[in-house]
């Protein structure tokens, strides 16, 4: 559709255009008595909640805190997970018994929502951190084992019998030929497997916890501060945009040549 | 990299399965771990059979696999429909996507359950919240898969189609929609999925039926069998409502990849 592309400049003008009217709605919702300030929150009273908490945090805990504990979690258990899932889906793309044996296994747990299983997990292991880790790890290890699996299956078979015959270990095979050429569909994987670990991260931090960013919204929902929780949505939901942009800046790093011839 | 003939692979699948059969029966049987973290086999067979001739709680184990499944359908399917039109347009025409695409992309990325409670408290803690979490789960996976679709369609198709007369309608009706179909079911199918995940979680933290607060409840007075059989049946869902989509698929573009 070239033909009916907006230049950049036009195109910025009118999202800023829209998200101003939309911020003025907003106001005017909050402040006309239109609906209960209980209910909505104006947009200047969502920064005097953010000045008010960052000032004197939020019951006992800082935002910072909240923050950081919540992207700690989800990015302990993603982390945990790219470690495991990566060599995982490798092995079972290269090895079709290593395939044959975990792969059901695998796609058993990847469709399941993982909060059905957290209720098992805080049998297991409390209710404290190491459940969610635990969690975040089971959410994303699937995710990323298949797309890591379905990328050994994109190696052209030339290319490894090329290294082979130029004299490559199994090891520099691995490393050198089939990594690269399933790295577009791992970062894939991994871009799905992130989203669903910071979703999954904010559910369980409603379902049990005392603190992060989640446990800070369900606070806030239970004493009707509707301004503490427009502004953890917000601050959610520009986490979530800038996770995933991080791992968009990193896949343009390391798989520079995708794409290209 | 070496060629197991796949007649052989069976016994590797069928292997794993033995073993972690085997290693089940004998973490109960010998009382090594608790039936309250890991009921034995009998255990589980006999909540199944509970649950099922007797239902959860007062309510035939159908009504919580029906009420979730009601919910799912209802919210996934206006979100998926409003969303799959809004992706055509802002496909279509360059001014509607730079009107909506700061919302989609900010509320794509965001946690669904971080907006649940908000929607509790504006619509209650009926039905109502749990469609409209639904509703906005689907929406914005639906419109980017739908947006993306139409900007794949083959300039030269376009280009082909303008010289032989047709209309902008005919364009969008016979050319674009076509050419964006699969990647709408694509982001349908993606979207389902991500309605069930959140629905089983809305229902744990703020239900009163469905096959999520099942589970909770049942975790709640320990009963990890229920707990377990919940899981089984909230797995064997999913891949159920997984297939359904993808069976549809294959019957509406039968010419993908091909």
């Amino acid at each position: 559709m070239e033909n009916k592309r907006l230049p950049v400049a036009t195109s910025l003008l009118l999202s800023a255009l829209s998200v101003a009217a939309a911020l003025g709605l907003w106001q005017f919702l909050a402040t006309s008595g239109t609906v209960a300030p209980e209910l909505l929150a104006s947009p200047a009273q969502v920064l005097n909640a953010l000045e008010e908490i960052l000032r004197d945090g939020y019951r006992g805990t800082t935002l910072t805190h909240n923050a950081a504990v919540t992207l700690g979690r989800c990015l302990l258990g993603f982390g945990l997970a790219v470690v495991a899932g990566i060599p995982l889906g490798l092995l079972m793309g290269l090895q079709p018994r290593a395939g044959a044996a975990l792969g059901d296994i695998v796609q058993f747990l990847r469709p399941l929502p993982p909060l059905s299983y957290m209720i098992l997990l805080i049998l297991w292991f409390g209710t404290g951190d190491g459940s969610k880790v635990a969690l975040l790890f089971l959410t994303a290890l699937p995710i990323i084992a298949s797309a890591a699996m379905a990328g050994v299956r994109l190696v052209p078979r030339a290319r490894i019998l090329v290294a082979r015959s130029l004299g490559a270990s199994a090891p520099q095979v691995v490393l050198h030929v089939v990594l690269p050429s399933a790295l577009p569909s791992i970062f894939t994987g991994l871009r799905i497997a992130l989203a669903a670990a910071f979703s999954t991260v904010v559910a369980a931090e409603l379902l049990a916890a005392t603190d992060g960013l989640g446990w800070m919204v369900l606070s806030a929902s239970r004493f009707l501060r509707s301004d503490v929780i427009l502004l953890g949505i917000l601050i959610l939901g520009l986490s979530g945009m800038a996770l995933s942009w991080a791992l968009l800046l990193a896949e343009r790093r390391l798989v520079h040549w995708h794409g290209r011839g | 990299m070496d060629a197991a003939e796949p007649a052989r692979l069976w016994r590797w699948r069928a292997g794993s399965v033995a073993v972690l059969a085997a290693a089940w029966v004998g973490a109960t049987a010998s009382g090594l771990v608790p039936s309250v973290f890991l009921p034995s086999p009998g255990d589980l067979w006999d909540a199944a059979a509970d649950m099922v001739t007797e239902g959860y709680k007062d309510r035939p184990l159908l009504d919580h696999i029906g009420l979730s499944l009601l919910r799912v359908f209802t919210g996934f399917g206006a979100g998926a429909l409003l969303g799959t039109a809004l992706g055509l347009l802002m496909g279509w025409r360059g001014w509607i996507d730079a009107l909506f695409a700061p919302f989609i992309e900010f509320l794509r990325p965001l946690p669904q359950l971080a907006y649940l409670l908000l929607l509790i408290i504006w619509l209650g803690i009926g039905e109502a919240p749990k469609i409209v979490l639904l509703f906005l789960a689907a929406l914005p996976v639906a419109a980017v898969a739908a947006r993306d679709g139409v900007r794949r369609t083959s300039l030269a198709r376009l280009a082909a189609a303008r010289t032989l007369g047709a209309s902008e309608w005919q364009l969008f009706r016979h050319v674009v929609l076509p050419s964006a179909l699969p990647d709408i079911l694509i982001g349908a199918r993606l979207a389902l999925g991500i309605v069930y995940g959140t629905l089983i979680a809305a229902e744990i933290i703020a239900g009163s039926t469905g096959l999520g607060w099942m589970i909770v409840d049942a975790g709640r007075y320990l009963r990890s069998d229920q707990v377990f059989v919940g899981v089984l049946i909230i797995g064997l869902m999913g891949v159920a409502l997984d297939r359904l989509l993808v069976l549809a698929e294959r019957r509406i573009v039968h010419w993908a990849g091909r």
